[in-house]
């Protein structure tokens, strides 16, 4: 990848950037990276393992980060999306932060796996991405790609459940967040999840239980959910870092067609166009509103 | 724990979320024009259905609402020019999540009433409660927690 | 008293139904709904799965479950407080095919239930549960057990270790009187002792393919981590730590928690205990908003030194068993194996 590691280079000798937030082969596979001299930039690389999304490492309260200095930070579209998001809502300023766009054609579903990009390796949102590289970058590096366009399966599975009774889909749902602990691991990895004082942590009152059983769990869930409709990029990082293998790239599937198909919105790298919540139309639909 | 139980089964307990300046003064005037509606719902007052925070009904259903009602102006009439609109989008974000995640989705009614419709807040109510009757108590939402 | 017998892989698995019939609760490695396994509770036999590595979370929860009420409040009359003491859990239960990493990890932590009172809901589910333990081959490159004092065969905390000897068979070495009589109980299970020299040789590989890639050994860095309290590596091993606390979930021996007073109705409650980590920003701040550790270098550090520092100066043993889970889980990369290589270079230089 010596397109982004040249660049990389260059952006911390000219002072460009005091940092450059990356990727780097780890000791189980690529990993975040922070190079912040030349070395350190030699090391950056990009390819299908890099599903990490980096535009966490911007929150303002990742003081030990924001004391590295101006960042650089490589995205892919998806993760572009997720910073622009964090402009839009005013948490990240674009004149303080270097966006290196990199052309992406997808991730591995699991990246520590390692292999070649298939239709059956890819993961689920690069299936259906149509975002080859982004408008939201100071530069763009890598080659042009064609994606692996593939029917997505959460799409058919969100299906299913759609078609299921409600007291099938409760079933399915208590199942699946039994495993929750509540560790928080899906909050903390969220680019859009940065709130300072989370309503799940207030206690006066207590709006969400903190408790992992299965009334806090779906509280919890289901109020991320509804936070994050209209802002939540798909990045699938929740899912990813969940230590118990809840699908919750399922209730993101569905709460972005739900976006989608009533609002015709979906999130986009452009931080001047407004977020679905927080903004209205007087002709929005409202058929189940008596 | 069911509601009351009647001579013909199971009464539902229906928590009510409402704007102040419509459905609000509507209800009051369902109730001074002497309508008969089902008397099972629990009314919550606030200025502006804007107000109402998806996490006031999932917090009623886990505390043992058998269904909730949200109410407010009609799109045009809200007192603060448009916080029914902010709302109805995210109504329909909530009532489409609560469905998903296996909330039956006749447990929640979501209506405009005027200050002047005392009668179609009757109507409301009276449908409202039928239609959480036919899903049943809903203790499995507050049952989840387990007790000692 | 180290006597040993032997048991096939049908015998076990028959003594898994022998046990579920005679209403014993079986618990190990078995599928969850996205095929990755875990330990749970087994309906059947045929759940089981004993030869897939190290299950996603540890054995921690069948003794400390994230959630666990203690007990129930009722206010009546005159605004008197009733109290509904949660039961003492009294389930029988065997764990079939713990890993020794996760057998070691609920005998480390009896230490810290034991201490400052006696936590009456762990000990009851220690007394009521027997371990059976599988050795381990080694798993991969982030296991480190042999760092921490350990050895995937090691038979700490287990009451039977099950060690592989060709042909589906074990040879099942007890180590605690409650192993003696599990094997006592289902004498039609367990044959006469064979297999030695393949157990040794089995225990031998597997020692040695761990050693190969763990990291040097913990305990000796133990003065220098002392001595360097402050020292710039936390601050460099902690830029990617997204304070996710997916490590402590999936740790066998993380055990902080939480209390928690829910209201039930007007009047009614439960108190609760659950799951708490100190990877997350608020895990130490005070009522006044002084929060000790207020940024990830912090707690990082608190978290390794709590394993390898802290938890044997006050107990005498690591905390830390080796598993390899924390650098599994870790979403931003943190890989405790490259934090102990790179301490013990900073301590080796420093001698």
């Amino acid at each position: 990848m010596t397109e982004l590691r040249e660049l990389a280079k260059k952006l911390l000798a000219e002072g460009a950037a005091k940092v450059v937030i990356g990727w780097e082969e780890g000791p189980r596979g690529v990993r975040p990276a922070f190079a912040t001299d030349a070395a350190a930039a030699d090391r950056l690389v990009f390819d299908a393992r890099c599903a990490h999304d980096l535009a966490p490492y911007l929150d303002r309260r990742r003081v030990h980060v924001a004391k590295l200095g101006r960042p650089a930070v490589v995205v892919k579209p998806c993760d572009a999306r997720a910073v622009a998001g964090l402009i839009r809502e005013t948490q990240v300023k674009r004149e303080d932060v270097v966006l290196v766009g990199v052309r992406c054609g997808g991730v591995l579903a699991d990246p520590e796996a390692g292999g070649t990009l298939s239709a059956d390796t890819i993961a689920d949102r690069c299936r259906t991405c149509d975002s080859r590289e982004t408008a939201l970058a100071d530069h763009v590096v890598g080659t042009p790609v064609e994606p692996l366009a593939a029917p997505s399966r959460r799409d058919a599975r969100v299906a299913e459940l759609d078609a299921m009774t409600p007291a099938q889909r409760w079933a399915f749902w208590q199942g699946e967040l039994a495993r929750c602990t509540r560790c928080n691991a899906c909050r903390q990895v969220c680019p859009l999840c940065y709130c300072d004082r989370c309503m799940a942590d207030k206690t006066q009152p207590q709006w969400i239980e903190s408790s992992p059983h299965g009334r806090g769990n779906l509280s919890w869930h289901l109020l991320r959910a509804i936070h994050l409709a209209g802002r939540c990029v798909d990045c699938g990082e929740c899912e990813r870092a969940c230590p118990s293998g809840i699908p919750l790239g399922l209730i993101t599937r569905k709460v972005a067609s739900v976006v989608a198909d009533r609002f015709g919105h979906k999130p986009g790298d452009d931080p001047a166009v407004p977020s679905p919540i927080g903004t209205w139309r007087s002709d929005d639909p409202q058929e189940f509103i008596l | 724990m069911e509601g009351t139980a009647t001579a013909t089964g199971f009464e539902p307990r229906i928590t009510a979320f409402v704007c102040n300046w419509c459905t609000y003064t509507g209800a009051d005037l369902a109730g001074t024009s002497r309508l008969q509606m089902a008397a099972n719902t629990r009314i919550v007052r606030l200025p502006c259905t804007g107000r109402i925070d998806p996490a006031f009904v999932i917090k009623a259903f886990e505390r043992g609402a058998d269904g909730v009602i949200v109410s407010g102006c009609h799109p045009a009439d809200c007192h603060y020019t448009a916080g029914n609109y902010h709302a109805r989008r995210r109504f329909a974000v909530l009532r489409e999540l609560l469905s998903f995640m296996g909330v039956d989705e006749r447990r929640v009614t979501f209506s405009w009433v005027s200050a002047s419709e005392g009668a179609k807040w009757r109507d409301v109510v009276n449908g409202a409660v039928e239609r959480v009757r036919e899903c049943g108590p809903f203790e499995s939402y507050r049952a989840l927690a387990g007790g000692v | 008293m180290m006597n040993a017998t032997t048991i096939s892989s049908s015998d076990l698995s028959g003594l898994a139904a022998d046990l579920l019939a005679a209403r014993v609760r079986v618990a190990g490695p078995a599928r969850a709904s996205d095929g990755t396994v875990e330990y749970r509770h087994a309906g059947a036999p045929a759940e089981l799965v004993l030869d897939s590595g190290v299950p996603r979370r540890s054995l921690k929860e069948f003794f400390l479950p994230p959630t666990e009420p203690l007990f129930a409040w009722r206010t009546g009359a005159g605004g008197r407080v009733e109290l509904l003491e949660a039961p003492l859990p009294a389930d029988p239960a065997v764990v079939i095919g713990a890993r020794p990493c996760d057998a070691a990890g609920i005998e480390a932590l009896d230490k810290v239930m034991g201490w400052d009172y006696r936590d009456e809901p762990w000990f009851a589910r220690r007394e009521a549960t027997t371990i059976v333990s599988l050795a381990c081959a080694g798993f991969d490159r982030s296991c480190m057990c042999t760092s921490v004092g350990l050895a995937p065969d090691t038979t700490k905390g287990s009451d039977l270790l099950l060690v592989p000897i060709g042909g589906g068979a074990f040879r099942a070495e007890v180590v605690t009187a409650k192993g003696a009589r599990l094997v006592a109980a289902y004498p039609a299970r367990f044959r006469p002792a064979s297999g030695e020299a393949e157990a040794e040789a089995f225990r031998k590989a597997a020692r040695e393919k761990v050693a190969a890639s763990a990291p040097p050994a913990a305990d000796p860095l133990r003065p220098w981590l002392d001595a360097h309290f402050d020292h710039p590596l936390w601050r460099e091993a902690s830029l990617r730590c997204h304070g996710c606390g997916a490590c402590a979930a999936v740790c066998p021996t993380c055990h902080c928690f939480d209390i928690v007073d829910e209201p039930e109705t007007v009047g009614t409650g439960v108190r609760r205990r659950n799951w708490d980590t100190c990877q997350t920003p608020r895990f130490t701040i005070h009522a006044s908003g002084h929060n000790p550790k207020n940024d990830q270098p912090a707690r990082i550090r608190q978290r390794v030194l709590h394993k390898i520092v802290i938890y044997p100066k006050k107990f005498g043993e690591m905390l830390c068993t080796g598993c390899g889970r924390c650098s599994r889980a870790c979403p931003g990369g943190m890989d405790l194996p490259e934090v102990l290589a790179r301490i013990a270079a900073l301590a080796g230089g420093a001698q």
